[in-house]
């Protein structure tokens, strides 16, 4: 077994992390389980911010008192207690779970665990990769300053040229022809919406792993949180201008998280930037695919004579390949063992569980393993 | 042949690198008696190839996975220390004596440390009595369960390595909660959990091949 370069970076950092922190608390051991911890942070904060948050831009009703969504979320801010905290650790745990999902991702293609079998985990991954991010754009539209004007107008004209479907993608994203006040609202409907379809998509992204990861150590997230409570009281989130529709703002702070997009848009133009965003996403979910496929696996096969329905490699299988399906006519027991070659890793935890020997390896039978075995323990010892 | 005091290493071959120390054939250089069989997942590891190791000779078996947490299959590591706890079907037979068992969950990079370990599992191994020609003699009771200590426990410290080592202790009782505080360090396997179902299901077995026949 040979280990490439990119393997072995990861090898030393979890090597010097287990020195440090036991296994048992090893981050990298929890690559999948963190985002989905800072994923939970996310919603509660959320859930917060909506409970005061106000998605119009204007409100004729009190024009006097103006209500709306920039001057909620300065109410949130300023006046109700811990607000701005809340709100911060919205915005960071934001930026957290994308330096999360990052090093999740970045981790799973160094150690050659993304494809073949896997290959329903990388391109779900990848889904969900750019729904987060585009979550983290709507965000910014929500606060209504001038960073958000300029994101909303960009964004409108990125949407306008997009052959045929141009238009109405501008109306939906809009809620309408122009910004009015029921832009928001559609604003914070994809905010939130997409941010609850992320369970859908993690539901695909888990369907091919038995028993997923999903919950660090305490120990840990008591950590991730005061990291993320840290930056919180070190970099307060400062005060912006309210959008005046009037105005043209040209110039935004890009958050290098999130609205990198729009630096290529700014600097490629709208053409440039569809088919920026059209590479990268092809070449991310082609990743598994090229020219590397070295050796197929070859999955595990069992031996319907032998195998009583016993259940216990389908339960113990890591990639839910295996199906217990009714026994054909004739047989003694109820159920038979099946394996889907295509979900298979050969990886031969089955036939550590079957205590038949009703599984097998076809490159390794464990007929072969027993007999190397028996000759190595009869050998003379040197 | 029971003298030989051969220790058979159960490996996967993304745990400790071993290429370096070891012949194609499996023979360990550096260490005396030692052999290796690679596997491509220690989960791959039945417990009846254990007591088969035992059955054709072996005095010692060490089962060597990546660390708990990093299994390459996602968990092939935790199902094989599972099973050598008791806490999973199908477990070892309770007449495998445990101190003769040794699990070490060591990366790529440990093979340093896996020589050490193994070195001195061996010589641990070569103080006990032979083991008798029958494996189904009984596993040596009480007072295995201390006189393990130095083998499993080596002064390094242990919790860095999370090694569960399993050694004869036929009363014990080991809760989940149990085995997951001693994760880290040596553990005392329950003989009792696991074999049942296993043995039940044996008698099914031989019932079906009679059938086939
Ligand atoms: C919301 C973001 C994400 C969350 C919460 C998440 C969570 C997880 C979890 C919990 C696992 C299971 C780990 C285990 O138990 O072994 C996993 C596996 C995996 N994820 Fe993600 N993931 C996310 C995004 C991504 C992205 C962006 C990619 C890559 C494009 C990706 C690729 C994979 C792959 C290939 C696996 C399989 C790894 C294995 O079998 O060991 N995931 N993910
Ligand atoms: S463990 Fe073996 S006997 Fe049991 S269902 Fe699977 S293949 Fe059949
Ligand atoms: S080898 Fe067995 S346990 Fe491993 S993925 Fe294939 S069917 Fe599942």
């Amino acid at each position: 077994m040979k280990t490439n370069i990119w393997t072995q970076i990861f090898l030393v950092t979890e090597d010097l992390l287990n020195k440090i922190s036991t296994s048992k608390y090893n981050p990298l051991y929890y690559h999948g389980a963190l985002p989905q911890f800072i994923m939970y942070i996310l919603f509660l904060s959320g859930l917060l911010l909506f409970a005061y948050y106000v998605p119009t831009i204007d409100n004729a009703y009190f024009s006097k008192n103006l209500v709306n969504a920039y001057t909620s979320v300065a109410y949130i801010t300023n006046d109700i207690p811990f607000g701005a905290v809340i709100r911060a650790v919205h915005r960071y745990a934001g930026d957290a779970m994308v330096v999360a999902i990052l090093i999740h991702m970045v981790r799973v293609w160094f150690t050659d665990r993304y494809r073949q079998y896997r290959w329903v985990q990388w391109e779900s991954g990848i889904v969900l990769l750019l729904m987060v991010l585009f979550i983290g754009q709507t965000g910014y539209y929500l606060i209504w300053d001038e960073r958000s004007l300029l994101l909303t107008r960009m964004t409108v004209s990125a949407l306008e040229v997009v052959p045929v479907i141009g238009e109405p993608l501008r109306n939906w994203f809009l809620n309408g022809r122009t910004i009015s006040n029921l832009t928001l609202s559609n604003f914070l409907f994809i905010h939130i919406g997409l941010s609850f379809s992320l369970l859908f998509a993690l539901w695909i992204h888990y369907v091919r792993m038995s028993r997923p990861v999903i919950t660090p150590p305490p120990a840990l997230n008591y950590i991730l949180m005061t990291i993320i409570f840290a930056v919180v009281y070190f970099f307060p989130i400062t005060a912006t201008k309210i959008a005046d529709l009037n105005s043209q703002p040209t110039s935004m702070d890009i958050d290098v998280f999130f609205l990198l997009p729009y630096a290529v848009l700014g600097a490629l133009g709208t053409t440039g930037f569809w088919i920026s965003m059209i590479l990268i996403t092809a070449a991310l979910c082609l990743i598994p695919y090229p020219f590397t496929n070295k050796k197929p696996v070859e999955s595990a096969e069992v031996v319907d004579s032998k195998c009583t329905g016993c259940s216990f490699c389908f339960k113990d299988c890591p990639f839910q390949a295996i199906e217990m399906v009714p026994a054909p006519a004739g047989s003694r027991f109820k159920l038979l063992a099946t394996v889907k070659p295509y979900r298979c890793s050969g990886c031969g935890v089955c036939v550590g569980a079957c205590a038949f020997d009703a599984i097998d390896l076809p490159n390794l039978l464990d007929s072969d393993v027993n007999e190397k075995i028996k000759q190595l323990a009869n050998s003379q010892s040197a | 042949m029971t003298d030989q005091k051969t220790v058979i290493t159960l490996l996967c071959e993304r745990a400790a690198d071993v290429d370096g120390i070891c012949d194609k054939a499996g023979n360990c250089t550096t260490v005396d008696g030692l052999k290796v069989v690679k596997l491509p997942c220690s989960g791959m590891v039945q417990p009846l190839m254990i007591e088969g190791a035992f059955k054709a000779g072996a005095s010692g078996v060490i089962v060597t996975g990546c660390q708990i947490g990093d299994c390459y299959y996602r968990e092939g590591n935790r199902m094989i220390r599972e099973r050598l706890l008791g806490e999973r079907t199908p477990g070892l037979k309770k007449t495998v004596e445990r101190r003769r068992v040794l699990a070490l969950w060591l990366s790529r990079l440990q093979r340093g440390k896996f020589e050490a370990e193994a070195k001195e599992f061996v010589a641990y191994i070569k103080g006990l009595e032979p083991l008798a020609a029958a494996p189904a003699a009984a596993p040596k009771p009480a007072p295995a369960a201390k006189p393990a200590a130095p083998a499993v426990a080596p002064s390094e410290d242990k919790k860095e390595d999370a090694k569960a080592a399993i050694e004869s202790k036929p009363t014990a009782e080991t809760t989940p909660a149990d085995a997951d505080k001693a994760a880290e360090a040596k553990v005392d396997a329950a003989t009792t959990s696991g074999d049942k179902p296993a043995e039940e299901k044996k008698a099914e077995e031989s019932k079906a091949e009679e059938k086939k026949d």
